[in-house]
């Protein structure tokens, strides 16, 4: 009898056991924004290498505006959204109640891109020149204000021209002197073009990132206010599980984007590229065993980019350097946090604009770096 | 039978003499006329009674929050967001702009339309040649080339006025080609046979003849118009209705979003309004002789 007890137990122990391993994981979309990038390597090595499905959670990505983003956070239609610093402050001065928990760059993406035969080492010498920015809102509208305020200029003593998401195009066209874009981005692709002789008489550019002047809060993870009331360790999973992923894709970008091609159609995905790059995941997975320090790290993915240039031509590596841009915007000692400083600075750039509306409340409550594990993955 | 409020008590009626139902149709013909007057205040009030009803269900989804406000303001802070934007300037600004580029790519697109559409129901084989040309224009959703068109025309007004005319342009061209060779070969060789000259025959012929199909083809144009220029305007712009869209959508400004799209639907349907009133007057002799 008492065996037969024990053999029951032992198998009701097995079952829950079982049950419990085999757990469903919880289905959640994440709103991005643009289109499939490699600069959301992130997000799909979270997918590819397990860390959400670790974290419980069975993932889809979704690409919207910024607002369509914040706003079905807002409401709960979805948990989670990356949408930038700026965006969660203007929304909260309109009663939307979401709260940034994870910051995802670490670096104000928006840079001026001008020849490199105009002086501005200056900033003031950008008085009187036409200025490029893709509409009187956004990131690059932000960051263009925050620019010409460092400077001690306002708007009005430059010419603004909104060209729309055609920086590269109109900029070879010469219809302006410089134009505000994506640090990571537009200045490679123009470069290239100057340099392949396809950019007017531009021979090559310069650039100064937004970031280099102050320090304003960028794109991040947002939940909602009721999320956080409800299942804070969701929103923990989540950052953390982000976090890892986050940490892995700029110590091994050969490994993010190799994860990036499953979702982004327009990755070179010439055979020999993708060798060259499963070969240098594997290897970098064991140099990173040995605990390099992050300058090591860093000297590792130049290294990485010598060796893939000698092998190949610019423009099947162009998404590569995309992507090694971007990890440079990630990373950081401590990633996911932000600081009061820099949300206050991008506070008074909307304050300047006259965005703001009558109910941003206490900035300190717009985010929280509780989410986040203090000791990186 | 479909048993209209006259035809029931006459149904009911059958099988009384013919001068009973003489003197019963008598009787009933200032009922009738009064059906009619109040039929035709219906019709006329409809549309008021539908708005009113729309913004009572609008009120009721906001006030019961079966929707988010966030998502659906209530229509009295849209109408808020009206009365600001109309008194701080903002909206004349951007509504002219749109306006203006409405206009001139209205007249562009449709003179063209006008001219390839005649030129084309006169010689055929031009359709040969030119088709493959138009259809892969008009089959291509605007929104994929008008960054190219900003590229090309810059970012100033052209751009959004040539956007408007490529999307006003097909509608013009189909229905002048539909109304000029929809008149009769009969009517023509008449014409001829009076020793009519072309110029009579366009004037005294073929434009009457066509112009309810070409006036049919211009009210699609019409309110087409919008969306050419607001798509123009969103793809890069300083001013105008799309430009506030987005605006007030990245300030997360709800109810001037629901302004400004109004302000669009406003405009359209004016100027729908506008096309037809040409047509009622144009087309009198139409009615004349129904």
């Amino acid at each position: 009898m008492f065996k037969l007890v024990r053999i029951v137990s032992l198998i009701s122990f097995l079952g829950a056991w079982v049950a419990s391993a085999q757990a469903p994981l919880v289905q959640e979309r994440v709103l991005l924004t643009f289109i499939p990038n490699v600069q959301f390597a992130p997000f799909y090595v979270g997918i590819e290498d397990g860390f959400f499905a670790e974290a419980g959670f069975d993932v889809t990505l979704e690409h919207l505006q910024e607002p369509e983003v914040l706003d079905l956070v807002a409401v709960g239609q979805a948990n989670f959204g990356i949408v930038s610093g700026e965006q969660v402050i203007l929304a909260r001065s309109r009663g939307r109640d979401v709260i940034y928990i994870f910051e995802w760059f670490q670096q104000y993406p928006v840079a001026l891109v001008y020849s490199d035969a105009l002086d501005l080492s200056d900033l003031r010498q950008l008085r009187g020149l036409k200025v490029g920015i893709p509409g009187r809102f956004g990131a690059s509208y932000s960051g263009l204000t925050t620019l010409l305020s460092s400077a001690g200029l306002s708007e009005t003593d430059i010419e603004v021209n909104e060209i729309g998401f055609n920086a590269a195009e109109v900029f070879c066209l010469g219809a302006v002197d410089a134009a505000m874009v994506y640090a990571n981005n537009e200045p490679l692709q123009i470069r290239s073009r100057a340099q392949a002789g396809d950019c007017g008489p531009i021979s090559d550019v310069e650039v100064i990132t937004v970031a280099s002047q102050v320090d304003l809060v960028s794109n991040g993870l947002i939940v909602s206010r009721d999320l956080l009331n409800t299942a804070p360790d969701n929103a923990r999973r989540m950052a953390r599980a982000l976090q890892a992923a986050l940490r892995l894709s700029i110590n091994n970008p050969a490994q993010a984007y190799l994860a990036s091609l499953a979702y982004v159609d327009t990755l070179p995905r010439d055979a020999a590229l993708i060798t060259e790059l499963q070969a240098a995941a594997a290897r970098q997975t064991e140099f990173l065993a040995l605990e390099p320090g992050r300058e090591a790290v860093a000297e590792s993915r130049a290294e990485l980019l010598r060796q893939l240039s000698a092998q190949f031509d610019p423009g099947v590596l162009t998404q590569f350097q995309v992507l090694l841009n971007t990890i440079e915007l990630w990373d950081a000692d401590q990633l996911g946090r932000s600081d009061l400083a820099s949300w206050e600075a991008m506070r008074d750039t909307l304050a300047l604009l006259g965005f703001l509306g009558d109910e941003l409340g206490d900035l300190s409550d717009a985010f929280s770096n509780d989410y986040v594990m203090v000791r990186n993955a | 039978m479909a048993l209209t409020p006259v035809a029931l008590p006459r149904v009911l009626c059958l099988g009384i003499s013919d001068m009973a139902e003489k003197n019963f149709t008598q009787a009933m013909q200032p009922q009738k006329s009064r059906i009619i007057v109040h039929g035709a205040l219906l019709r006329r009030l409809s549309p008021v009674v539908t708005i009113m009803a729309m913004l009572l269900v609008w009120h009721g989804i906001t006030e019961w929050q079966l929707v988010s406000r966030i998502l659906i303001p209530p229509p009295a802070e849209v109408l808020d967001s009206l009365v600001k934007a109309l008194a701080d300037g903002t909206l004349a600004k951007h509504t002219g702009t749109t306006l203006g580029e409405m206009i001139f790519g209205l007249l562009f697109g449709v003179s063209i339309g006008l001219a390839i559409g005649y030129a084309i129901a006169k010689a055929p084989l031009l359709e040969y040649i030119l088709s493959p040309i138009i259809v892969a224009f008009q089959s291509t959703p605007i929104v994929a080339y008008a960054p190219l068109l900003i590229i090309i025309f810059g970012t100033g007004p052209s751009s959004k006025i040539v956007t408007t005319a490529v999307i006003v342009f097909f509608p013009s061209l189909v229905n002048t080609i539909v109304g000029i060779r929809g008149v009769s070969p009969r009517l023509r060789d008449l014409m001829r046979s009076l020793n009519a000259g072309r110029w009579q025959i366009f004037r005294k012929l073929e434009l009457p003849s066509a112009l309810p199909v070409i006036l049919a083809g211009l009210k699609t144009s019409a309110t087409l118009a919008v969306i050419g220029a607001v798509v123009g305007e969103f793809v890069g712009s300083g001013s105008g209705l799309g430009v506030l869209v987005i605006t007030a959508r990245s300030q997360y400004d709800t109810p001037l979003v629901y302004v400004t799209v109004l302000t669009m639907t406003a405009i359209a349907l004016s100027l729908y309004g506008l096309v037809a009133l040409v047509e009622w007057r144009l087309l009198h002799w139409q009615r004349r002789t129904a």
